[in-house]
């Protein structure tokens, strides 16, 4: 499961592990609301740069390269749809300003997986319970959310296990027509929810033994606090921010073609 | 001090809920088509959904649903070649509240193939009608404009949500045909 390698969490921990989720979580919804805004090349390739660091600095690169790897046949299969589209569109004229539009359009999905799988790869399911519930989430909600999350990975993978064990037992899931493909779902399927339920009754169980609900009010030992981190993050999200809506509005966005000289 | 067998239950039906939105979720990302404005047809990812929203009724279901939803969006994102956002109300809409819906599947709370397939047809159909309304107020700004967005806004979420209906009401009607929602109630 490639998509889920990057939302995996590996306990480290570093100064961007460190920063406050609440802050991560707006640093990530810029850097998207900022990759929305540009449809050019130079200030995506910008975006992408500027994600390097904190990918460095937490010390995530094996993961967070195996996630950009799962990200690269889509990334592909992106570009050449791009490509082919304006290729055609343009009367059928292969033009630099026509490949660097499909590199901009692939990259500006790279920059929105990359900063979405630094947030899930740097941000603990109880980090992110913890500022939930900080800002006055019911708990329950917050404990169903983050321990759903927590599962997704485990219960694919089982998805998958229980596929190929049906397939080795002689099951087509590729064949026959669509109505026969349903059929042949069933024995994937019933196992599937069957192990699902012994799941739950484990989780409910392992509830219960910690006394789940007992106490209405809950305390928790760690609470989330602005340090000097979360200061420096906050401030570069908003320059970040100011920089691209002025870039936006006031300046004409060059493109690399026109830089270099091409002749278009 | 000795706990009720009400609450007991209630800790269970949450920990159902947790992992039956998990399940769901899990199926999701496993997807053999999708649509490049979000949306698609998966393996029965709304199944374990609904089936919950059958054994258990119809708030666990929409619970189940919204969490869904909510972990729905970030694969969306990952896997989608554009954007599913376009307006925060809209996210709201088209995430937990729509994926919420299909826990409306238990409104008729009776375990019989007949109401299971009744259940799925109008929690589709609740969710269907959500995502045409969310495509014609937010989406409109991708429809061609040729196009009649109302029509548009049909087709478009018609076109997964069709095939979804069918294979999830044939897998529905299996899966209660074999008496698997009474297992270890």
């Amino acid at each position: 499961m490639s998509v889920f390698s990057g939302l995996k969490f590996r306990k480290v921990y570093s100064p961007i592990h460190n920063l406050d989720p609440r802050i991560k979580f707006i640093y990530v919804c810029s850097i998207f609301a900022v990759a929305i805004m540009f449809g050019e090349l130079l200030p995506l390739m910008a975006l992408f740069l500027l994600q390097i660091p904190f990918v460095v600095v937490a010390g995530v690169k094996r993961e967070w390269l195996r996630s950009m790897r799962g990200a690269a046949f889509l990334a592909t299969f992106i570009f050449l749809t791009n490509f082919i589209a304006s290729y055609i569109g343009a009367g059928y004229v292969f033009t630099a300003k026509i490949l660097e539009t499909a590199v901009a359009m692939t990259l500006r999905f790279i920059v929105l997986v990359e900063s979405f799988s630094v947030f899930f790869l740097t941000t603990s399911p109880d980090h992110l319970g913890l500022a939930l519930e900080q800002t006055h989430v019911p708990y329950e909600f917050v404990f169903a959310f983050t321990t759903a999350v927590r599962f997704v990975p485990v219960l694919a993978e089982e998805a998958e296990t229980i596929m190929d064990a049906q397939k080795a037992r002689g099951l087509e899931l590729e064949r026959g027509n669509f109505l026969k493909r349903i059929r042949n779902y069933i024995p994937v399927l019933i196992p599937l929810i069957v192990s699902a339920i012994r799941r739950s009754l484990e989780l409910a169980e392992a509830m219960e033994s910690r006394a789940w609900g007992a106490t209405k009010k809950r305390t928790n030992l760690y609470t989330l606090k602005v340090h000097r981190g979360d200061v420096v993050l906050i401030a570069l999200t908003a320059l970040t921010l100011v920089a691209a809506v002025y870039a936006r509005l006031y300046l004409p966005v060059p493109s690399l073609s026109e830089l270099l000289k091409i002749p278009s | 001090m000795e706990k009720s067998e009400k609450a007991i239950s209630q800790t269970k039906v949450l920990a159902e809920v947790i992992v039956f939105a998990a399940l769901s979720a899990g199926l999701y990302a496993i997807r053999p088509y999708s649509l490049p404005y979000g949306g698609s047809i998966t393996l029965g990812s709304m199944v374990p959904v609904m089936w919950l929203a059958l054994r258990r009724g119809v708030i666990a279901g929409f619970i189940a649903g919204a969490i869904f939803g909510l972990i729905a969006l970030p694969i969306d994102i990952m896997l989608l070649p554009y954007s599913p956002i376009t307006n925060p109300i809209q996210v709201f809409l088209e995430y937990p509240i729509a994926f919420g819906a299909l826990g409306l599947a238990g409104i008729i709370h009776r375990r019989s193939v007949a109401f299971a397939i009744v259940g799925v047809g109008i929690s589709i159909f609740v969710k269907f009608l959500l995502h045409v309304i969310a495509g014609v107020i937010f989406w409109a700004w991708s429809i061609p404009q040729e196009w009649n967005p109302v029509v548009y806004a049909i087709v478009y979420n018609g076109s997964f949500l069709l095939p979804e209906f069918i294979i999830s009401a044939i897998l529905m009607y299996i899966l209660v045909k074999k008496k698997t929602l009474e297992y270890a109630l």
